[in-house]
């Protein structure tokens, strides 16, 4: 019994000393998604500096793209969080804010803050009239070609209408040079909504209007739809659309199987790499095209649908000044400098000589980020998102005709939305 | 006298020694049970710091018998899985059991690594199918069949995919469509009959072993052929084992969740995927749980038809 009694006196004394060094220095616990965009090698390394510079100490966890949401909320549910930062996605925004779990940042930032960052990055996170997240990972989808292809179909360069990329598409196909032009993920997960989305927007218009209610199923999206249905049913579309995701529509485009695709940023690398790519030289990146009767609606003529990360800060987070000191950080003009791979949210490195230099083709990014169309800001956004997934998908796969499919969409919806 | 204490102290000794077990499973597994139970009666949606509540009766669970068509079309997929499934296991795992029990040479090492599937963990499986059904060039499938000249060199199915068997056939495409089965369903049942298949025969062989070899012998003397004395003899003899493997396999693969996640995520919506979806992506959690416990009753009133079928006193 004595022994015991030492024993288990031991082990208290150690864990309470053990309690007393983990507080004291200041430490915060971050979460983000090693999938695109910055390497986990890259986070390491910022993290390593701030550490140098302010004392914090700082844990990192990188998990895939889709555990985060459900990591994420367990840490919210919990009454110690796991995670002090948290990388939100911006279909998250108006999700986690109405529910509460992250903290608005409007009082931390700035006026100088909000000037330099473009009202369509900022507006990504805005939700209720307040801001829940800085703008860290502007992600979103550009135009990739084969100019050689083009120039064997005989036309000199690349299309600027849906309908000119069509008739190129016919042409290639014709002559033998690509069995099937265009490659893309259209498999039943959130990459769908993102293309339909900025397919949409090249028709003019946006899936719901600004008082959040969908609109989908007339107009533009109607035509998206059936602009979709069409590249398959006339054989354009490769079938192995609707089982690709993006790596697998990249790899489509590098290994030389299709001439057109839409995709992020991350395929630019790819296209470019030797190593892994049949199309060095071959494969550019421009502006995705739009409708022929939506010219001179949009500045650059052109559509796209952001695919933005945000630093946000858990609401129940017991080191919030800590983890601001961080998100500020991590998202400030210098570090962007260093790591050009990502578009930086900065119109200040945007315009900058520095960034022209290290990117030739920063000036094509930022018009395409400036014309970029958002996924739909409701709260029961993930629900939404699958009814949409769901029927758009039935379409493609030629069980239900669009307009049918859209206006089930449209009733499930509004039901789910409560409307 | 000291007997007496040592009567005692064995008792003490078994439920000191059980405790551990018991605390976990009530904490791992009883606790969250009994707290799903009960927020399948609310509107459970979490907030920051916990989980807010609202009291709402039968509601979910109506809404799922009566008022959600997903539901049930999702119980068929999953009921189709579950058939398809079991029959192709009892058959393969059968016949490869009645074949294991014959001697010939090498027998003892077919017998060891005809256990390597069921060894391999399920996400290993699935991820290891999801290269060998790749709708490309570099898929293993679609390479063995340009080898053997089945497919033409610049041909690649997409395994994968949501066409229709038997889409053409007047009743059976019908019945196919009605069931949501896909071409993609239907490799993924291959796919996971190959993993399964060796827990089968383990069972069955097992069970085999154990038959006298008198009543063979006697059947044959008798003039039945080998088809009698497996329908018969055998059969009738391995009601126990077949009706542990039925309840076992039904029960597991009425819940199957990580190859269809893993492989197609949402796309097909078997009851475990259509639960995760609406538990935790939507993160509605009274609806979730109504959802785990109607198909927990689903899998135990079949198991009840079981053992009513198949339950005998005597060998």
């Amino acid at each position: 019994m004595r022994k015991l009694f030492l024993a288990l006196l031991m082990i208290g004394v150690l864990l309470v000393s053990g309690a007393f060094t983990a507080l004291a220095a200041e430490e915060i616990n971050v979460i983000y998604m090693a999938q695109a965009a910055y390497q986990p090698n890259e986070i390491r390394d910022m993290a390593d500096l701030f550490e140098e510079l302010s004392n914090i100490k700082v844990n990192l966890e990188f998990v895939k793209y889709d555990e985060q949401h459900e990591k994420v909320v367990a840490s919210a549910v919990a009454p110690i969080p796991t995670y002090d930062v948290f990388s939100l996605d911006l279909i998250w925004t108006a999700e986690f804010a109405s529910k509460g779990f992250c903290v608005a940042i409007d009082d931390y930032m700035s006026p100088a803050v909000k000037e330099d960052i473009a009202p369509a990055i900022m507006d990504a996170f805005v939700f209720d009239g307040k801001t829940w997240a800085m703008p860290f990972l502007a992600n979103f989808q550009l135009f990739f070609y084969n100019i050689d292809m083009i120039k064997k179909a005989g036309f000199d360069a690349a299309p600027k209408t849906l309908e000119e990329m069509v008739e190129q598409m016919e042409a290639i196909k014709a002559k033998g040079i690509c069995k099937y032009p265009w490659t893309d993920s259209w498999n039943q997960k959130e990459g769908l909504t993102c293309e339909y989305v900025w397919l949409t927007g090249a028709f003019g218009g946006d899936t719901f209007d600004k008082d959040a209610k969908p609109i989908f199923n007339t107009g533009p999206g109607l035509k998206a739809l059936e602009f979709m249905v069409m590249l398959l049913d006339k054989g354009l579309a490769s079938p192995k659309s609707l089982t690709n995701d993006e790596p697998a529509a990249r790899d489509d485009f590098i290994a030389g199987n299709a001439a057109f695709t839409s995709n992020w940023t991350f395929q630019y690398g790819s296209m470019n790499d030797p190593s892994i790519s049949k199309v060095v030289g071959a494969g550019k990146m421009g502006l995705l095209p739009i409708a022929k009767d939506v010219l001179g609606k949009y500045t650059y003529e052109t559509a796209s649908v952001s695919g933005f990360q945000g630093a946000a800060i858990l609401a129940n987070s017991k080191n919030k000044e800590a983890a601001w000191k961080y998100v500020r950080f991590i998202t400030s003009p210098i570090v962007q400098r260093a790591y050009l791979t990502e578009m930086p949210v900065w119109t200040s490195v945007q315009t900058s000589a520095y960034a022209k230099t290290m990117d030739p083709v920063i000036d094509v990014k930022a018009k395409e980020i400036a014309s970029v169309h958002h996924r739909p800001k409701v709260p029961p956004y993930p629900e939404v998102s699958s009814i949409l997934q769901r029927y758009i998908h039935s379409a493609l796969t030629g069980k239900m005709e669009p307009k049918a499919a859209l206006d089930k969409a449209k009733t499930e919806i509004e039901a789910v939305m409560g409307l | 006298m000291s007997i007496r204490r040592q009567e005692l102290s064995s008792k003490q000794l078994a439920l000191i020694l059980l405790l551990p077990s018991i605390l976990i499973i009530l904490c791992v597994v009883i606790g969250p049970l009994i707290f799903a139970f009960y927020l399948s009666f609310f509107k459970a949606e979490p907030i920051i710091g916990g989980i807010s509540t609202k009291f709402i009766g039968f509601s979910n669970y109506i809404h799922y018998f009566l008022k959600d068509p997903l539901f049930w079309s999702s119980v068929r997929v999953t009921s189709y899985f579950t058939v398809v499934s079991l029959v192709i296991e009892l058959i393969l795992g059968i016949s490869i059991a009645l074949v294991l029990n014959k001697s010939f040479i090498g027998r003892s090492f077919v017998r060891s690594i005809i256990l390597l599937p069921w060894a391999l963990p399920t996400v290993v499986n699935a991820r290891m199918w999801e290269w060998i059904y790749a709708g490309s060039s570099f898929g293993a499938l679609n390479g063995l069949m340009k080898v053997l000249h089945i497919f033409p060199a610049d041909y690649d199915k997409v395994w994968l995919g949501f066409d229709v068997p038997l889409q053409n056939i007047p009743l059976i495409g019908n019945f196919m469509e009605w069931v949501g089965a896909s071409t993609a369903l239907n490799m993924i049942i291959l796919a996971d009959t190959w993993k399964v298949t060796p827990l089968v025969t383990l069972l069955v062989l097992a069970a085999l072993q154990t038959f006298p070899d008198s009543l063979y012998e006697a059947a044959g003397i008798d003039g039945a052929s080998s088809w009698h004395q497996f329908w018969n003899i055998t059969l009738p003899l391995l009601r126990p084992v077949l009706l542990v493997v039925l309840v076992l396999r039904t029960m597991e693969l009425f819940r199957v969740f990580d190859i269809i996640y893993i492989l197609m995520q949402y796309s097909i919506r078997v009851v475990g995927v259509y639960t995760f979806e609406t538990g935790m992506k939507f993160l509605n959690f009274g609806r979730g749980s109504a959802l785990s416990f109607l198909v927990g009753l689903f899998i135990l009133g079949i198991s009840l038809i079981y053992v009513k079928l198949l339950y005998s006193e005597e060998v």
